[in-house]
């Protein structure tokens, strides 16, 4: 499903280079739920957006349902995401100027799916949002928010969904119930969850868990 | 995939009602709509002022001849679809019933008579009339009214023929087309010519063809005609036969295509920045997109399709706000305007629409078009940096299409390189002063006060952003100084032109004998005459002993002249020396001074010997010295000045000029009486339609000022919330770790005076290089340091920017901290 070889990237700064990842190896099953943890600036956010196509490597394989998404350029592999990849972010990262169910139809609409409001709709009821679907975000409280990205992410209907620190922004409560959400709208879909975390507890409830330290991933068994 | 055209309405919708494409369609809706008011209006202004400068021929076009007019020429007229008229003017002695003879300007008119503007003629009733006169009857000057005691009813005798006195003339169209009729007028129907038997051969009779119609018609008439034309026939446009006005209108045309052009520049710049802006809010929403799947191809088509939209929008409202404005400003003119108002054409709307292509294509495009560039990474690393909003080759390729925009438009190099050129002055040495006094700055606000420091570091951090708020800060101060500073010569230059007082009656064949006379007279009634020159009307046979040919004087090529010849010691007022020299007061050589365009009629230069002659007297003078003289002044000006010693050996009669107050017209009336056989030309129905003509250019020229300020404020408005979003995630943190309102507030203000300042220190030095550019090169004004400029602009460029800037930027402090920090 996810399956990545010897990837690394390095970067230059003004006086040295810098290598952030280290001859990564990985593989994930279809379905299955994973999550890296780590220090800041260990890597991990680095490692998500390859994983997503969001960068490009300085080498290495990275395949996203057999498909090598390195050989791919800038427009294919939004392509690729269009179809395939959900996200969910830290800051949400939901467009002030839309509404609740606008941000969600955007990706539909972007991929030009048909019923893309019908089915924007379904996906805020089923996120406890069926009241709130012209509300702005800057009216929404955080957990809110969140699940609106949520209900965003699941409805374009992805093979794999990535999570960038989802509860990063959260209370302790809020952020337990956006967790619950998304493993649940996870097993309902059959959708591969890859997530970046601090959350020890969000971690332990992942099928499997990558550490990542000084560009270095080691799974923890 | 959803068609492009319908995500991109949806884009614009969600834009629109989320506020993010206020600024930008503002901009552009400026730029169409001040286009399409000032070319509307100056359109319909010229056209206007075009007629009423019309009637001082009676028509668009003469063509005179001292003989009959071929009838091929009317009959090319005619197919080329010109209105025609005719007038035959000759002096004749008028007699009334009781015996009272006078000699009066005869005009005999004909066809279609006027063909622009009207005879105002008081016929006794209430409503003054217009028409001509019927056969038979006759319109008379109020003095020959005077001179020949006739009432409206009475006969009057001209050559053979018994015509009745139907009104007294109150104004005439064309009355100061040719001064050789000196007496008062009388206005008669062409039909009753034949009957007077005034008209023998070899009688002084002057045949015009007066033509009006379509300007390319126009145009096609005047080739056609002029390599006909043999002696004693001239073509006259309302350029040529009335210097001061053609020179007024093409100074006034000038200045209302300078003000357009200065309209696109600042449209383009506030779309420029608008689009700017727009393009970094942008930025984080196409990382979105782009994460969530959007391809580069799929993102510039949506802007692109957005921006059309727009644009289309801003095109058809912007057209009817310029519709409105120009209707505005046309209507309060309407009063001071002669005859029906024009309508306008397509082709305000046609410009307006261009240049929102053009604003558009150049101005607004590239920073948009970046945004495919944008990295979806930046949705996890919000420091990915983005591309440049604005690269040096985008606004190299904007001044090209501003260039040429702007040509098109003005449809003059010289006014188009002068503003380009000094734009490019401001951006060039704005933005390498600019961030050499931001990095300056930092260090003096080191050592400065919290504000202080806080306002110069702030300033310094946005670095490039700040040079570039200050450059578009610099142009707009500068264009609008430009345009305040040309005006304002312009204006004065006008003023000065025709002061109160310009003497508008001149007297001819005054001998020496009544010298006292008429001074006594003036003495007693308290007017101030002007100086007396001696007058003698002479004729130049030979250049350097090479005799000229004696043709007309309407001739081209060089040629016999005659000219009246006067004699001073002194160089007349408005008289400037081209080339020789003047010569010493008393001098007893044989000297002479031309006029530069009377040299080049016969062919002379300084150091040249000139044969004369005046009466039968021939004798040879050099040529000591060649003057321009402003004709323009309507002071009395000479061809050629002798020593006053040497025109002293010569009879010559006096000639001098005076200022009459409309109310003091009968003193005329009681000269003539005293001195009947004094030449008075009266000039002050002329001198009045010029002034009105003026004026009304003046009311113009002031009214699109205030448009293009209006125009300008916006520029800076537009710069100034550029900044907003980034002082407000700023302010943000800063109040959270406990900064005062005061104290942001404060920074804001100083960081904006600052910019501003150094805005107007840029914003002169560009004024003063376009302005001198302007002025000499284009407007034919004298150039002036603007001294006063230095300290007011500066001053002005900080207060003002200063004040906009804390105002825009109220939010920042106005908003709870927290809400903008969850906003991000």
């Amino acid at each position: 499903m996810i399956k990545t070889s010897q990837l690394s990237k390095r970067v230059g700064t003004a006086s040295s280079e810098l290598e952030i990842l280290r001859g990564i190896d990985l593989e994930i099953k279809q379905g299955e739920t994973a999550a890296i943890v780590g220090a800041s600036g260990s890597g991990k956010s680095t490692l998500l957006g390859l994983l997503a196509g969001l960068d490009s490597p300085t080498a290495g394989d990275i395949y996203l349902d057999d498909i090598n998404i390195v050989d791919l350029d800038e427009d294919q592999r939004a392509t690729l995401r269009s179809e395939k990849v959900g996200f969910v972010f830290q800051n949400f990262q939901l467009l002030p100027a839309l509404t609740a169910l606008e941000n969600v139809m955007l990706p539909l609409e972007l991929a030009g799916t048909q019923g893309a409001r019908e089915k924007s709709e379904g996906f805020l009821a089923r996120v406890g949002l069926g009241e709130r679907l012209h509300h702005y975000p800057r009216t929404l409280s955080g957990g809110e928010q969140q699940r609106v990205a949520i209900a965003r992410a699941f409805a374009s209907a992805p093979v794999i969904l990535f999570a960038d620190e989802p509860t990063g922004n959260l209370d302790t409560v809020t952020g337990a119930n956006v967790v619950r959400l998304l493993f649940d709208l996870n097993i309902e879909e059959g959708t591969t969850l890859v997530l970046v975390t601090h959350d020890t507890d969000l971690a332990d409830r992942c099928q499997r868990k990558f550490s990542m330290s000084a560009g270095r991933l080691e799974e923890a068994l | 995939m959803t068609s492009p055209i319908t995500s991109s309405i949806r884009l614009l919708l969600r834009d629109w009602r989320g506020g993010e494409l206020g600024v930008l369609f503002s901009a552009l809706l400026l730029a169409v709509s001040v286009v399409v008011a000032i070319s509307g209006f100056v359109n319909r202004l010229q056209l206007n002022l075009e007629r009423e400068s019309a009637s001082f021929l009676a028509s668009d076009l003469v063509v005179s001849s001292a003989s009959l007019v071929p009838l091929t020429w009317i009959d090319e007229a005619d197919s080329l679809g010109l209105a025609r008229a005719e007038t035959v003017t000759f002096s004749s002695m008028v007699i009334s019933d009781s015996d009272e003879m006078f000699l009066a300007s005869v005009k005999a008119v004909g066809g279609a008579y006027p063909l622009r503007g009207a005879l105002s003629i008081d016929t006794g009733s209430l409503q003054p009339s217009s028409d001509m006169p019927e056969p038979g009857r006759v319109f008379l000057a109020p003095r020959l009214v005077e001179q020949l005691s006739v009432s409206i009813g009475d006969d009057v005798y001209v050559g053979d023929a018994t015509l009745t006195v139907a009104g007294t003339l109150l104004s005439e169209p064309d009355s100061t087309s040719g001064f050789f009729g000196y007496g008062p007028r009388l206005v008669m129907n062409s039909v009753d010519l034949n009957a007077t038997g005034v008209i023998q051969p070899g009688s002084r009779v002057t045949y015009r063809m007066l033509v009006a119609g379509d300007s390319d018609q126009l145009d096609r008439f005047h080739d056609w005609v002029k390599p006909q034309l043999v002696q004693g026939q001239r073509v006259l446009t309302v350029d040529e036969s009335q210097p001061g006005i053609g020179a007024t209108l093409d100074r006034a045309r000038g200045f209302l295509l300078l003000a357009g052009s200065l309209g696109v520049v600042l449209a383009a710049a506030a779309i420029l920045v608008a689009a700017r802006r727009f393009g970094e809010r942008h930025t984080d929403q196409v990382a979105v997109m782009k994460s969530l799947g959007a391809t580069k191809h799929t993102i510039q088509q949506l802007y692109a399709f957005s921006l059309a939209w727009l644009g289309l929008i801003a095109i058809i409202v912007g057209s009817g706000i310029g519709w409105l404005a120009q209707s505005a400003m046309f209507n309060a003119l309407a009063d001071q305007l002669p005859g029906e108002i024009t309508a306008t054409g397509w082709s305000p709307y046609i410009t307006g629409g261009v240049t929102a292509l053009v604003c558009i294509g150049f101005f607004a495009w590239p920073p948009l078009a970046r945004l495919g560039a944008v990295s979806p990474l930046r949705v996890i690393r919000r420091e990915e940096t983005i591309a440049d909003a604005t690269r040096a080759s985008d606004l190299v390729l904007g001044a090209i299409s501003l260039g040429l925009l702007m040509l098109w438009y003005s449809g003059d190099l010289k006014l188009t390189g002068a503003l380009l050129g000094s734009v490019a002055l401001t951006v060039g040495l704005g933005f390498g002063a600019a961030q050499l006094l931001l990095k300056g700055s930092r260090q003096i606000g080191s050592s400065a006060g919290s504000i202080w420091r806080l306002a110069l570091a702030g300033m310094q951090r946005r670095g490039n952003a700040s040079a570039f708020q200050v450059v578009i800060f610099g142009i707009a101060i500068m264009l609008l100084l430009v345009l305040t500073a040309v005006r304002t010569s312009l204006l004065d230059q006008w003023r000065l032109q025709i002061p109160e007082g310009t003497p508008n009656h001149f007297v001819l064949n005054l001998a020496s004998s009544e010298e006292q006379t008429l001074l006594d007279f003036f003495a007693q009634r308290d007017i101030e005459v002007g100086e007396l020159y001696p007058a003698a009307r002479g004729r130049v046979m030979a250049v350097n002993d090479k005799p000229l040919p004696n043709w007309d004087e309407f001739e081209e090529g060089a040629r016999q002249r005659e000219a009246n010849f006067t004699s001073t010691d002194t160089l007349p007022e408005g008289n400037k020396l081209v080339s020789g020299s003047w010569w010493e007061p008393g001098t007893e050589d044989a000297l002479i001074s031309l006029e530069d365009g009377f040299a080049d009629d016969i062919g002379a230069k300084v150091g040249d010997r000139l044969s004369l002659r005046i009466a039968a007297d021939e004798f040879v003078v050099e040529v000591a010295s060649i003057r321009e003289v402003n004709w323009e002044s309507m002071q009395p000006n000479f061809f050629v000045i002798f020593p006053d010693s040497l025109l002293q050996r010569f009879p010559s009669t006096l000639f001098t000029s005076f200022y009459l107050d409309p109310s003091e017209k009968p003193r005329v009336g009681e000269l003539l009486a005293l001195m009947p056989t004094l030449t008075i030309i009266e000039l002050d129905v002329a001198i009045q339609e010029i002034k009105t003509i003026i004026d009304q250019v003046s009311q113009a020229i002031e009214l699109v000022l205030l448009v293009i300020l209006v125009a300008g404020a916006l520029v800076l408005i537009a710069g100034v919330s550029a900044s907003v979003d980034e002082r407000l995630h700023e302010s943000a943190i800063l109040r959270a770790l406990g900064a005062s309102r005061s104290t942001l507030l404060g920074a804001v203000a100083i960081e904006f005076a600052v910019m501003g300042a150094l805005a107007g220190v840029l914003a002169i030095l560009g004024s003063e290089a376009a302005g001198w550019a302007l002025q000499t090169q284009m407007l034919d004004l004298k150039y002036q340091v603007q001294w006063l400029l230095w300290p007011t602009g500066i001053a002005l460029g900080g207060g003002i920017i200063g004040v906009l800037g804390t105002f825009a930027c109220r939010k920042v402090v106005a908003v709870p901290p927290l809400q903008v920090l969850r906003e991000l």
